[in-house]
């Protein structure tokens, strides 16, 4: 199993403004981990919390099998998630006081209100029969698309590129109501085999790839050549040509490309 | 497909408030004792604020938009007091970074337990109430029409310039529909400059939000501001409708003794940060 990730910010933003993350937790013969999450543009913080949400996710689902399987774990992996960005969010603005450059005003109803994201999870579990057992839960609008031969399998959690709009479901770094958070998680299972391959991608991405699909191309192929060879400034280019034929959105940019070798 | 460009710091797109600083604009609005004065003042300072919050991120306000705030009444210019005073077109982290002071305001909060607590916020003020002299509404519609026109040839490809005019509506220089229209002719790859208005009466009668008809409006000046007012875009009655405002199709951007501030929320600048329901 070969894992790669790409990541771009959107066109006129620098890298260290992209609010897209990624992690990924491939330890020797253990099961594969991988996670996107997509900061809210209108959030404060956003990147920050993206990183703390999709890490603690993956090392949540990387602890217990069922997390990615049961929308309720996986609420409560999102909660401590929460907790965790309390502790963090009162580091920063320790860290802004002591650096002499205190809250504004302006960041303050932001930071009252809590930052915002998406987040999409998936495990690989591999048996000695070579049969992949596959997981993946997820909160908003970026997906999970699993690909063998020379078709699209499964699109989760949307299928449809008509369904994306710039008001997903996020998790708010503040929300502790873990019910609620469960009725807007989805989870979904399967196996894969070898050859397959799986795309984890935040959404203008994603809506690129179901259009694509959906008009009849292999828009994995595409991805793959990129990802294959971690082809961070091909990819880039390529991004800026799609952006300005109008292909795809302007916005933050991260693929995850787990291969079934 | 209009009213779409993508508002970033590459593409920034522009506001002109102009402000109605008469002397009619002493008397106190209608069904209350505050002066028509201070409810523009502190509609202004609200959506200054609004904007520059929306438009926050760690390191400072994005100047998504640039911001002008014309004043008219005894003369027709700049209204920011503090720093800024005299200039026109300031970028948004200016404007953010350059109140002329922010006072401390107390205002109720629920506690989460079914209650209201009082809890202190940050309040930055730019403009102050000022009523003095005649009401100029032309001059300082041509005012505007000049920073737009300016706009317009610099940013072709932009959001579309918007003007939020707040006023009691008495026009003293001449009607002031030719000059709304002037602003309006001036347009950008995606659109034509909207102009929204904002009425402050004395009249003691219903407020009104975002009408599609001036059949409910009580008087002439709110007809004619209501007749210089663009339709509302289609984006912008969405997110309206999704407020739980009711807006029609050909609703505009008019409101009458009403909050206006919520027009910030139907402005886009990327993923909305929305809460699960």
């Amino acid at each position: 199993m070969k894992v790669t990730s790409l990541r771009v910010p959107k066109q006129g933003n620098a890298p260290d403004e992209c609010e897209d993350a990624a992690h990924v937790v491939a330890d020797d013969d253990g099961p594969v981990l991988a996670a996107v999450a997509d900061g809210a543009s209108e959030s404060l913080l956003a990147g920050q919390w993206a990183e703390l949400l999709a890490k603690t996710v993956a090392d949540a689902a990387r602890d217990d099998d069922r997390v990615l399987r049961d929308v309720d774990r996986f609420a409560s992996a999102l909660v401590d998630a929460g907790e965790a960005w309390r502790a963090w969010l009162d580091d920063y603005v320790a860290e802004r006081e002591a650096a002499g450059r205190p809250i504004a005003w302006y960041e303050e109803p932001k930071l009252d209100r809590g930052a915002h994201a998406t987040v999409l999870a998936a495990r690989f579990d591999t048996d000695p029969s070579g049969v992949t057992r596959w997981d993946v839960a997820a909160l908003g609008d970026s997906c999970l698309f699993h690909t063998r031969d020379e078709k699209l399998r499964q699109a989760f959690p949307i299928s449809s590129a008509g369904a994306f709009d710039n008001a997903p479901g996020l998790v708010n770094a503040f929300n502790r109501d873990q019910a609620l958070l469960a009725r807007h998680a989805r989870a979904v299972s399967g196996t894969g085999e070898r050859g397959d391959g799986f795309f984890l991608c935040t959404d203008a991405l994603a809506a690129w790839f179901l259009r694509a699909a959906d008009g009849g191309d292999r828009p994995w192929h595409v991805l793959g050549e990129f990802t294959r060879t971690g082809d961070l400034d091909g990819f880039t280019t390529w991004l800026a040509a799609a952006r300005a034929e109008g292909l795809m959105r302007n916005d933050d940019v991260t693929v995850v490309h787990v291969d079934l070798r | 497909m209009t009213y779409a460009a993508e508002i970033s710091r590459a593409n920034p797109s522009c506001f002109v408030f102009l402000v109605d600083q008469s002397a009619s604009m002493n008397d106190p609005i209608g069904g209350g004792r505050q002066r028509k004065a201070d409810v523009v003042a502190d509609a202004l300072n609200r959506l200054l604020a609004e904007l520059s919050v929306k438009c926050a991120k760690e390191e400072g306000v994005r100047d998504y938009f640039h911001v002008a705030v014309i004043g008219y009444g005894h003369a027709v210019g700049s209204a920011f007091t503090g720093p800024l005073a005299g200039r026109d077109l300031v970028p948004l982290s200016q404007v953010a970074d350059q109140p002329a002071r922010v006072e401390k305001r107390t205002k109720k909060v629920p506690d989460g337990a079914g209650g209201l607590v009082e809890t202190t916020t940050r309040f930055p003020v730019w403009v102050d109430p000022v009523a003095h002299g005649a009401t100029p509404m032309c001059r300082a519609l041509a005012t505007a029409e000049s920073l737009v026109s300016d706009w317009v040839a610099r940013h072709p490809d932009s959001f579309p310039p918007i003007v939020l005019n707040l006023t009691d509506g008495e026009s003293t220089d001449g009607d002031p529909a030719g000059a709304a229209w002037a602003v309006q002719t001036h347009v950008t790859a995606d659109g034509a400059a909207l102009l929204f208005n904002l009425h402050v009466s004395a009249a003691n009668t219903v407020p009104v939000t975002f009408p599609d008809t001036d059949v409910a409006l009580p008087d002439t000046y709110a007809r004619t501001l209501f007749g210089m007012s663009s339709l509302l875009p289609p984006h912008m009655r969405f997110y309206a409708l999704q407020q739980g405002l009711q807006v029609g199709d050909l609703a505009r951007g008019f409101c009458y003794n009403a909050d206006i501030t919520t027009l910030v929320q139907f402005l886009d600048i990327g993923t909305r940060a929305t809460d699960l329901r």
